[in-house]
């Protein structure tokens, strides 16, 4: 601010000035995180994320750098979500670990364990007003352990064009099972290739948590009360029979390979009938031009039921400095304007109903027909309990269904086995 | 060779050959296949029927690779793990060989017997405690973690004990008596004569450590310090689909010690023998 | 310097053996150290983890003998034993019988014996991973040669590692792929060793290629053979790195051995002390092997 007289010394006016702007940026700087050194903070974040994530989440971190610039995310290092449980645990346990990873909500009783990872109880409070289900996967023994990164919920995509073929009227809400295999099975023909409905079949957690809607409704849980055993003996069986009649009926479509990438191209390709997904599957199917129509999930009750599996942000404890950054980054990254924009590039669900009412979702939801299902679903979703047997429970169901699938064996002694594995990984002491 | 004499045609090479030609393909055509898909462009892979030779050479698995792994690291990390363990074996070795052969003190067969026996310990008793022990150190995720555990192994100890063993004392004692140091009687005759043993416990540490992937696996996090067969087989799962830039991996993962095997063929077949024959 | 050779008395030869104790602890220590630290202790240190719960993060508590108890009722468990036992039932003989013929067939003097020679032994130096991922991709059942030959055959397209009714078998046959070649170049230079006049001298006795065989060379490379039992019996007993990168475990657990259970309930479920438990269980059970055929092999020679 030069003088206006271009006197050389400083006038009044421009002394007030000056210290006013030097209190003000010393305040200001003040303001910001407290610093042992000078330089911004360096947050290290393991996404997680293939790349359809990462390019939203490039865009996102770009801007948060511009807004907050004493504050660096660095995106480079991790493994895919798939695999960063075990990645995580290892950090943990070399005692070398980043500031924030994505963790699946059914990893996180494992990894909250550890003393490490920061308590965001009152971080998540302070937050937009969480989906109850984001809330219940993030809470580990009544503490929030983590901060919701992606929610979904399962329903089914039914491909309008070969309901029509088949002259079957779509499902609607409050449709059973029994309903459902009798769809699956006018729906399949085997001259054309075409099936009626399609499941994963390697065992793995997307074949195993498409079942679990099924026990809940039933009453059974997946871990019995008293953590010993499981909690489905009987349920279970009766889950199973759905699978066996849908298998029997060779209405079924069997992945072989994990990822279920073929099961979706199938569909995409007008060759199964309905398929029972999550939101993030849509861009896809819409590109593939088929005419789709979501409908809930049938139940055997006829009441709504499904499952929701959120995905986290974990933080971790890397010293105070980085800890404040990384909530900054967490609690700006799920305000609903910033939520949105990842909710549209990681395909999830609206983290809170403020996000949902948000236009850019609302703009979402009017051009990706029946996406509104997915979130209303939400009301009557339940999570996986956090528990750290569930991934071992989760592969003795992930067996059991598949031998079902195949026909190997019957719902019964499918089960039994299940049984004998799972409820001897609980009762390993941890 | 016994003479055909009934035989109405003779084969102008000998009949041996219809066998070993046969089994030798079955030997080679893996490697073969190797070599051939790691210059071939996904699309070929890709196709169905696949195709099973190449139509034109195509590098593109290699400039993936090169370009998003971390492969010339893990090269180089593998590398320095195998030169200190394979340096640090010879020394430890050659000194601790040395003592049990020639020198006499109290629990020395004992002392032995208990390091030797201890070979026969089974790797998943031994991985949870090493783990902690590493971890104790604060060598977990750093090359340290992975050279600590073979600085000396009991086997190369052992090898160069029986060596050493079978060498005739006189020219120690001549050149004892003449006032050598114990030390320098070891590294200016003993160790010359060693020839054959010191390249057997040289290239089986090699081999050991250069395709070892379990310690890594257990003791290494970090991308970057990664070995290479630890990141080859990240690098799979992880670009499983790219079959050409994960065979152009295994390439460079394997070349070394195939050019070193190729190179030294007669020290690493009489390595793995005299290991078996004298184990 | 020389000069007048040291007088020897009593107290300077006892300082000599001292000397020589100090000095031969020096030259042991680094060795002795490394190898007992990380060899001996261990061992005592697993069976302390087996009665504690550990997850390598968390500070350990006390179980007592409640893995030991959960190790029972794993059916998990009970599959690795089976699975390691018949990989190990197929392998070890089948390299032995193999690699025994293949000597034999390379033991002579044609031209080229040395590419053969060469060519068998090859990928034996190849590691465990390099063939594990080498062989994904062959046995790969959409784009692998392996699928692709069998169907100019006219044979339908196999699972292969995705299969869990051939997946263990398909790994016997990887492992043989490389394994074989150490057992030809053992009992090659086992077989070079045999007398030739005393074949000579069966053959002028009238004795067939049957005779000769098994009553002059087998015998001659017993020694040998049992060797190789115990070795392949040990390194097969210890697979882990060619499951790890072919089949993690699966498909359905067929492929889960020994070691890869170990090391999945240490270092992927993160419960050590059941993991040290299975591996304690595991390892005693390997001991009476070990000590049974060594009983066999070398009756009563004590090491020298």
């Amino acid at each position: 601010m030069s003088g206006l007289d271009g006197n050389l010394l400083m006038d009044r006016r421009g002394f007030l000035r000056g210290a006013g702007g030097l209190v003000l940026g010393t305040a200001v700087a003040g303001c910001g995180p407290a610093r042992s050194t000078p330089g911004p903070v360096t947050v290290e974040v393991w996404h997680g994320q293939t790349d359809t994530g990462k390019k939203v989440l490039d865009a996102l971190v770009a801007d948060f750098h511009r807004t907050h610039p004493g504050i660096r995310i660095d995106l480079g290092g991790g493994v895919l979500a798939d695999a960063m449980l075990q990645k995580i645990t290892a950090a943990l346990a070399s005692g070398s670990f980043p500031d924030i990873a994505y963790v699946f909500g059914s990893d996180l009783a494992s990894v909250a364990r550890s003393p490490s990872v920061v308590d965001v109880t009152d971080l998540v409070d302070a937050g937009p007003g969480f989906w109850a289900p984001a809330r219940a996967a993030v809470t580990v023994n009544g503490r929030v352990r983590a901060v919701p990164a992606l929610l979904d919920s399962l329903a089914v995509v039914c491909n309008r064009e070969l309901f029509a073929n088949a002259e079957i009227p779509l499902p609607a809400a409050g449709w059973t099972w029994a309903d459902f295999v009798d769809t699956a099975r006018k729906l399949t023909d085997a001259g054309s290739g075409t099936f009626g409905t399609a499941w994963p079949a390697t065992g793995d957690e997307d074949t195993v948590w498409r079942l679990w809607p099924m026990v809940w409704d039933l009453g059974g849980d997946v871990i019995g009360a008293g953590g010993r055993g499981i909690g489905f003996a009987d349920q279970g069986v009766r889950a199973l029979e759905v699978v066996r009649d849908l298998a029997a009926a060779h209405a079924v479509y069997l992945d072989p390979k994990t990822g279920s990438e073929q099961m979706y191209q199938a569909f995409e390709a007008g060759h199964i009938g309905m398929v029972a997904t999550g939101p993030w599957q849509l861009p896809d199917i819409t590109d593939a031009g088929i005419d789709y129509a979501v409908v809930p999930l049938p139940s055997f009750s006829r009441r709504p039921i499904t499952i929701s599996g959120p995905d986290t942000w974990t933080l971790f404890d890397n010293g105070e400095e980085r800890v404040q950054a990384a909530r900054t980054f967490l609690s700006w990254l799920t305000e609903p304007a910033q939520d949105v924009r990842w909710d549209d590039g990681a395909g999830s669900l609206p983290l809170s109903r403020r996000a949902q009412q948000l236009p850019a979702w609302q703009e979402k939801t009017a051009e990706t027909p029946d996406l509104p299902v997915f979130v209303d679903a939400l009301e009557h979703a339940r999570v996986r309990p956090v528990h750290p047997a569930y991934p071992q429970v989760s592969a003795a169901v992930g067996t059991a269904i598949v031998a079902v699938l195949l026909g190997r064996a019957t719902p019964a002694d499918a089960l039994r086995d299940c049984a004998a594995a799972a409820n001897a990984a609980l009762i390993i002491p941890r | 060779m016994r003479t055909q004499t009934t035989r109405p045609a003779r084969l102008p090479f000998d009949p041996w050959h219809l066998l070993l030609v046969p089994l030798a393909l079955v030997f080679a055509a893996p490697l073969v296949w190797l070599l051939l898909s790691s210059v071939m462009s996904n699309a070929e892979i890709n196709r169905f029927p696949p195709a099973l030779w190449p139509s034109h050479v195509d590098f593109a698995g290699y400039r993936y690779v090169l370009d998003n792994a971390l492969f010339l690291r893990w090269f180089t990390n593998s590398l320095i793990v195998s030169a200190v363990t394979v340096v640090s074996n010879l020394l430890f070795g050659t000194l601790g060989g040395y003592a049990f052969a020639r020198m006499r003190f109290a629990g020395s067969r004992a002392l032995l017997a208990l390091m030797v026996a201890t070979m026969a310990i089974p790797f998943q008793l031994t991985m949870i405690p090493t783990f902690l022990v590493m971890k104790k150190l604060g060598l977990i995720d750093s090359l340290g973690a992975l050279i600590v555990p073979s600085l000396v192994t009991p086997f190369a100890v052992f090898l160069l004990r029986q060596f050493f063993l079978s060498l005739p004392r006189e020219l120690e004692e001549a050149a004892w008596i003449d006032g050598c140091s114990r030390l320098r009687v070891l590294f200016t005759i003993v160790l010359p004569l060693s020839r054959p043993a010191l390249s057997t416990v040289a290239v089986l540490t090699f081999l050991s450590t250069w395709n070892d992937l379990t310690w890594p696996l257990i003791a290494i996090n970090h991308d970057t310090t990664y070995t290479l067969q630890l990141g080859l087989t990240t690098f799979q799962g992880q670009h499983h689909t790219n079959w050409a830039a994960v065979m152009a991996g295994n390439v460079i993962t394997v070349l070394p010690v195939l050019l070193a095997f190729l190179g030294a063929q007669k020290t690493f077949i009489q390595s793995v023998t005299s290991s078996g024959l004298k184990g | 310097m020389p000069g007048l050779p040291r007088p020897i008395t009593v107290t300077s030869v006892q300082r000599r053996r001292r000397r020589e104790t100090a000095a031969a602890w020096a030259y042991i220590s680094p060795a002795v150290f490394i190898i007992l630290g990380l060899g001996v202790v261990p061992v005592a240190w697993s069976l302390v983890l087996s009665f504690q719960v550990d997850d390598l993060v968390t500070p350990s508590r006390w179980t007592g003998l409640d893995n030991y108890a959960a190790l029972a009722q794993d059916p998990h468990f009970a599959e690795a034993i089976r699975n390691t036992v018949l990989y190990t039932l197929l392998y070890v003989p089948l390299s032995i019988l193999f690699g025994f013929l293949l000597a034999q067939a390379l033991n002579r003097r044609i031209r080229l014996v040395g590419v053969y020679r060469t060519l068998v032994f090859v990928p034996f130096v190849l590691s465990a991973t390099a063939q594990g991922v080498l062989f994904s991709f062959i046995l790969d059942p959409q784009f692998g040669a392996a699928n692709s030959a069998l169907h100019h055959l006219g044979v339908s397209p196999q699972g292969f590692l995705t299969d869990p009714a051939q997946a263990l078998l398909v790994l016997v046959g990887i492992t043989l792929w490389s394994g074989t070649g150490f057992c030809v170049v053992v009992y090659l230079a086992a077989l070079q060793d045999v007398p030739p006049s005393l074949v000579e001298a069966a053959r002028l006795d009238g004795a067939g290629t049957w005779r000769v065989l098994r009553h002059v060379t087998l015998p001659a490379v017993t020694p040998v053979t049992l060797f190789l039992v115990l070795w392949q019996l040990i390194t097969s007993l210890q697979v882990f790195d060619l499951v790890y990168v072919t089949t993690k475990g699966g498909p359905l657990g067929s492929t889960t051995v020994i070691v890869y259970f170990v090391w999945e309930q240490a270092f992927k479920n993160f419960t050590a002390g059941y993991g040290a438990a299975s591996a304690y269980v595991l390892a005693l059970a390997l001991v009476v092997v070990v000590v049974v055929l060594r009983v066999l092999r070398r009756p009563g020679k004590a090491l020298r």
